[in-house]
């Protein structure tokens, strides 16, 4: 669409009729976003202003007891706390891990790097319940990790049924996302910038200081964005290899929705993790703008 | 939201379900082991005895998702009937989903134990359970007699107890308060609450996936807590592997109830079917089945049954009031959350 805008930009009645299809095609998805999206959202909202009654019934109220109860509760401030700091963790963890191979990928050409690309995309076929299976298997306190740190001599850390686990798991399971979100975005990266640096006397490390890490910033962004975003809203991962010690938002959703039948509360947290994806994209655009400016 | 969308593409697919026969029965339960055992002893006798009569069974993994898809389908009713937790069963009974059942429903509801009838529930009790101790038999080489053993420090780091607000670990916190020499639960659960914090270090797990018999089958751990019926299933075909213990300071019980839907298109056959599923001939048989115990006072339980079920010890069992318990149970998972958790990191 964007090439159909540009072509017919000179041509003023076209571009009123171009401008028409456009609001026809983009009516289905604008009908399936208010009606899956939109309207839900909205009535999760409303429901946040009702009043949960013990053992799961819900008042039709309208109160906000439910907003000043959380930001009270120093139980939730903490969970709120602990949640974005450990989606924090998991995201530069996933960066640190993700760049290097982006990075390899970015520069490898032709067969070598459509293998690489698959190989890197594969995990995403497998189900996060099955992979999440696999680290219990693999971080079990007998399974191979811990033998490992044993036969090297150390006393293995307890690494399931903690944060650490769940930001081990999370970690792997997210990197293909922020892989193919780092490749997307190093597209400013030109081989020839590389060479110009190295010719000029440049050290390796001062090229990559200098050049590389500016030129992929758009990239960093766009995958810490990503996955920033699904590491808080994940449950899954952290309810199987949390074992009920890590508190994070979306678990405790989880738990007052399904477990404890507080829909009010549920709603309430869920409104909040909105909120929380609204001040990330928040701090998304302004990076981008702040790269944009130099 | 996850939670949300799955309830409602559920309430899509019943609906294209059920609305094509008139003679269907839509039976909303628990899924899994207990759907495939009462399908056996009491669904598939009941269409022999009924032949014009289809039973659905419509499984669900809890409690909380039945009343969640029946609210959702409240203005026109897809399931007829749902087995479901009492206190669950409450909250829909407030709700108005269901419509009560008393002896002009069946006259089976006469002959039920006092405890399966619960004021202000709509429905009444179908099956009884109870927490027992279960155990690796590889880990655990004589069969525990007491409650006691948890605290033992030869399994520590080897426990798995399902924390609240999973109902296993409401029982277990008031049978701990009894253990630790508290009196009413309803008023004071300090003593239960410590006494779960003296063994909170020594826990792998408090929330076994997909459920605590597994791990400790297999053993991954050594000794937790689990309900009766379902440990005494695995411990049949888990070849051994997996111990169950009724210990002798008691236990709690657990009330499923049957519940009519308020405008259930089923009507009277829904009817049919619950006095069926009250009837000591259908509890009888799904004692021997799945070991939960009867509720109908008249069933005569298969004597191999019996000493696997509560049935023979209900003098030892501490009498939980659910509908009590509901109402504390923000201030059990807030005491759970703030002191024994946090002693488990």
């Amino acid at each position: 669409m964007t090439t159909a805008t540009f072509d017919l930009a000179a041509d003023v009645p076209k571009r009123s009729s171009a401008a028409g299809i456009a609001v026809v095609l983009l009516l289905p998805i604008a009908l399936v976003n208010a009606i899956g999206f939109i309207l839900p959202v909205l009535n999760l909202a409303r429901m946040s202003f009702n009043e949960a009654l013990p053992g799961g019934g819900i008042a039709e109220t309208l109160t906000a007891a439910n907003w000043t109860g959380l930001l009270q509760d120093r139980f939730y401030l903490d969970l709120i706390v602990n949640s974005v700091a450990v989606s924090l963790g998991i995201t530069l963890a996933t960066l640190l891990a993700s760049y290097p191979i982006a990075l390899y990928l970015h520069r490898a050409s032709g067969a070598w790097r459509t293998f690489l690309t698959v190989l890197v995309i594969s995990p995403l076929l497998t189900s996060a319940v099955v992979r999440t299976y696999g680290w219990i298997a693999l971080l079990a306190e007998q399974g191979p990790v811990a033998n490992v740190i044993a036969a090297m001599g150390f006393q293995p850390p307890r690494m399931m049924f903690n944060t650490t686990g769940v930001v081990i798991g999370l970690t792997e399971i997210l990197m293909p996302y922020m892989i193919l979100s780092l490749m997307a975005g190093f597209g400013r990266l030109d081989p020839k910038v590389e060479e110009a640096a190295r010719t000029l006397g440049a050290t390796p490390f001062r090229t990559f200081w200098r050049v590389i890490l500016p030129l992929t910033l758009p990239g960093i962004a766009l995958g810490c964005l990503l996955c920033f975003v699904l590491a808080i809203s994940s449950f899954i991962t952290p309810k199987l290899m949390g074992g009920g010690r890590v508190f994070l938002l979306a678990t405790e959703i989880y738990d007052q929705a399904i477990v404890t039948l507080n829909w009010p509360l549920a709603a309430t947290l869920s409104m909040l993790v909105l909120i929380i994806f609204g001040a990330a994209l928040a701090v998304y655009s302004r990076v981008l703008r702040m790269i944009d400016q130099g | 939201m996850f939670a949300r969308l799955s309830i409602a593409a559920s309430a899509f697919t019943i609906a294209a379900m059920s609305s094509a026969w008139a003679e269907t029965v839509t039976l909303t339960a628990y899924s899994g082991i207990f759907q495939e055992h009462y399908t056996k002893a009491v669904i598939e006798p009941f269409m022999k005895k009924y032949p014009d009569i289809t039973v659905q069974f419509y499984g669900m993994p809890n409690s909380a998702q039945m009343l969640g898809t029946l609210r959702a389908q409240k203005s026109s009713p897809q399931i007829d009937v749902a087995i479901l937790d009492v206190s669950v069963a409450k909250a829909g009974a407030d709700e108005g989903i269901f419509d009560k059942i008393d002896e002009s429903v069946s006259p089976n509801v006469g002959d039920l134990y006092p405890n399966a009838r619960v004021e202000g529930v709509a429905g009444v009790g179908v099956t009884f359970d109870n927490l027992v101790l279960i155990y690796n038999t590889d880990q655990v080489k004589q069969a525990p007699k007491s409650w006691n053993v948890l605290w033992d420090k030869a399994y520590q780091g080897k426990l798995i107890i399902p924390s609240v607000p999973d109902i296993q670990g409401t029982t277990f916190t008031i049978i701990s308060n009894k253990l630790a020499g508290g009196t009413d639960y309803k008023t004071d659960l300090t003593a239960g609450i410590a006494k779960i914090g003296e063994l909170a270090p020594g826990v792998q797990t408090w929330e076994p996936k997909p459920d605590v018999y597994a791990p400790i089958a297999n053993g991954q751990a050594a000794l937790g807590i689990g309900w009766n019926a379902r440990a005494q299933i695995y411990a049949q075909t888990s070849g051994g592997k997996l111990g169950v213990s009724l210990p002798e300071e008691g236990s709690g019980f657990q009330i499923n109830t049957i519940n009519l839907v308020k405008n259930a298109p089923a009507g009277d056959a829904a009817k049919k079917f619950i006095d069926y599923a009250l009837s000591p001939e259908a509890q009888a048989a799904f004692t021997s089945e799945m070991f939960y115990a009867p509720t109908n006072s008249k069933t005569v339980v298969a004597k191999d049954a019996i000493e696997r079920t509560a049935a023979g010890d209900m003098d030892k069992m501490i009498d939980i009031d659910w509908l009590a318990v509901a109402k504390i149970r923000d201030n059990i998972t807030e005491q759970w959350r703030r002191r024994i958790i946090p002693l488990s990191r």
